[in-house]
């Protein structure tokens, strides 16, 4: 076991899987020659891998994401970098109305290796370069994601994601990337639609995500010791497909349940699973789900107001407090 | 017979057999059998035709929303396309995607796509693929004049340009968008749009299918010797609508005419007559394409639609 960063773990399963298979490339801005990657994914990877596989663009992002599936289409495992998960949305057509639906719309002639790596969150950078859009591509029949929340998972997720024989868009989040966990010497592989259970407990069930691991962690420590309760950490790792399994036999256990992401709350990841639970578990449910996003509005530059916006510890507490410890 | 003779009469065949294709999908669309968004190439068959007739099966294409021809002469089977336009389980792509949406990887195509200038990005990666496994096939990405304002477009040209992707630029233009000529969109040329990104460029009669041919035949050539990206523009005309529900107030008839005056299908027996390569009428082989189609058409009013199941769920 070696502690080892997210970044440097995101670096491993690319290095180990491009070492396997020779028709594997990555393709993106900047992350090759110069630069190595904006937030240093890529580094080194060039001297191992050369330009021919460790490809940089021009300020393209349209293209290079029709490139990661057209180089797939001829039998290419693709990597492509979206710098910021907000620059995504240049490329949207080539990710919903092309790579999500090319098996089916081919009557399953065509499949696609094909990897869509790309960090978001509020890490202080403006509005434009601080979003999480993963509830947006949940939208999409035949697209899948993965949204690791710790190195080790990073790791297995990703080296899964290059040969899921599907499009997988892989979020990743900008505050994570200096963060270690332990990683084993050995390989190995994380399935999609496998939640972990970070942390049992049995008063309440809280599921979160990416960074919000992280903040929820914080929160959950300040929660048992003050109202002397158990709390289950739930991180479902992919969004799609999502382990509805592993959440509604905590909540059967639990009756009850908050959800806690990034992204703003309309639309959101949560009100997805809280539409599910309440069809699965509305018997077991003591009071409605809970979720915890972004408030409605941009991620400011301003910390003052991003503070009221991007869920935090102290917010956590407070409304899962609200919810069922006020009375 | 020499050689290029029987290429001649190979290309007029596969001319014919997309004229009569589209005329007949336009008689089951009116009838109901063909259903969905279709979009018909009659009077513009040789820029497809004479374009992919100087491919080989290991090339690739990357067809229009209006492909029909293209996967034609590409290699596709008249039935299992004929399916696919009526929506049955039999065609290309088990009936789920219809006209616009035509993929063949069996014959290296690598399908039409619904959204104007969707291949261009993709021909990006079809590019570097080719490029980078080291073979020595080409992509032949097609479009409209109407798509080459979408910006993706002058993505792909500096793409192309810059790291000599073996694409072949091929522009149908058929002088409309939908209902706005091409000159109210654009004030430069289809092919001129090229020239800054430094691609070789050609313009040819797209109605005459042995010129697009020899054409073609010449930028593949060029391509190979240069390892550069090229571009030709055929220049042509869609007797019928945009699509087959469109009934063409923005065109004269005096302008329809004057193109149906250049039928490529004409155009093309004239020339075998004059050389001897045909000697009466061209009954026989019509016959024959017709009999072609019949039994495609059999096939695709007899073929079941597919039923959804709920485990189907992405």
């Amino acid at each position: 076991m070696a502690k080892i960063k997210y970044r440097d773990a995101i670096k491993a399963a690319i290095a180990e899987e491009m070492r396997k298979d020779k028709d594997i490339f990555i393709i993106g801005e900047d992350i090759a020659k110069g630069y190595e990657g904006c937030f240093g994914v890529t580094t080194d990877l060039v001297k191992e891998f050369g330009t021919e596989r460790i490809i940089d663009t021009p300020i393209s992002e349209a293209s290079i994401i029709g490139a990661a599936m057209g180089a797939s289409m001829l039998g290419i495992k693709t990597i492509a970098e979206i710098m910021f998960e907000d620059f995504i949305t240049v490329g949207f057509d080539g990710i919903v109305n092309q790579a999500a639906k090319l098996k089916t719309m081919s009557g399953g002639q065509y499949n696609l290796n094909m990897v869509v790596r790309t960090p978001g969150g509020a890490g202080g950078l403006g509005v434009q370069h601080s979003q999480c859009l993963e509830s947006v591509f949940m939208h999409f029949p035949g697209l899948y994601i993965a949204i690791p929340s710790n190195a080790y998972d990073a790791k297995g997720l990703l080296k899964k994601a290059i040969n899921y024989g599907n499009p997988v868009i892989f979020f990743e989040h900008q505050r994570l990337y200096n963060i270690e966990s332990e990683i084993p010497e050995e390989e190995y592989y994380i399935d999609f639609g496998k939640a972990n259970i970070i942390k049992e407990g049995s008063d309440l069930t809280m599921v979160a995500f990416s960074y919000m691991i992280k903040v929820s962690q914080e929160a959950i420590e300040v929660l048992e010791k003050k109202h002397n309760i158990s709390i289950e950490l739930i991180d479902p790792r992919t969004l799609v497909p999502l382990d509805y399994g592993t959440i509604t036999d905590s909540v059967k256990k639990t009756n009850k349940l908050v959800i806690v992401e990034e992204g703003v709350l309309r639309a959101g990841v949560g009100s997805e699973i809280a539409s599910e639970i309440n069809e699965k578990c509305f018997d077991y449910l003591d009071y409605p789900v809970r979720r915890i996003a972004s408030k409605n509005y941009l991620v400011p530059l301003n910390p003052k107001m991003s503070k009221s916006i991007v869920p935090n510890k102290e917010r956590i507490i407070k409304e899962v407090e609200e919810l069922f410890f006020s009375k | 017979m020499s050689t290029d003779n029987i290429k001649m009469l190979e290309i007029y065949r596969k001319l014919l057999l997309a004229r009569l294709f589209e005329e007949r999908v336009y008689k089951l669309v009116l009838e109901g059998l063909v259903i969905g968004s279709v979009h018909l190439s009659t009077g513009e068959e040789a820029a497809s035709v004479g374009t992919i007739a100087a491919l080989r099966k290991e090339d690739y294409i990357l067809p229009t929303h209006r492909g029909h021809v293209q996967h034609l002469t590409k290699g596709a089977d008249p039935s299992r396309l004929l399916a696919e336009l009526a929506g049955k389980e039999t065609g290309y792509c088990k009936g789920i995607s219809g006209s616009i949406h035509i993929f063949d990887k069996e014959n290296n195509n690598l399908g039409s796509n619904g959204i104007v200038g969707g291949q261009f990005p993709i021909a990006v990666g079809a590019g570097m693929a080719i490029k980078y496994k080291k073979s020595d096939s080409v992509v032949a990405c097609f479009f409209g004049d109407g798509s080459s304002n979408q910006g993706w477009f002058y993505e792909l040209l500096n793409l192309a340009s810059l790291w000599d992707l073996p694409i072949a630029f091929i522009c149908i233009n058929n002088l409309y968008g939908m209902g706005t000529p091409y000159t109210k969109t654009s004030v430069a040329k289809v092919h001129e749009k090229a020239m800054p990104f430094k691609i070789k460029t050609e313009v040819v009669d797209g109605n005459d299918v042995y010129k697009v041919y020899e054409s073609m035949k010449g930028l593949l050539k060029y391509m190979k010797a240069k390892s550069k990206p090229v571009l030709l523009e055929c220049l042509t005309y869609r007797w019928m609508g945009h699509s087959c529900h469109d009934q063409r107030p923005y065109r004269s008839t005096d302008e329809i005419n004057k193109w149906k005056a250049k039928d490529p299908v004409k155009i093309a027996e004239d020339q075998l007559f004059k050389k001897g390569i045909l000697k009466k009428s061209t009954d026989i082989i019509k016959d024959e394409l017709n009999a072609v189609l019949d039994n495609a058409e059999k096939f695709a009013r007899e073929s079941a639609f597919s039923e959804f199941s709920d485990d189907m769920q992405l």
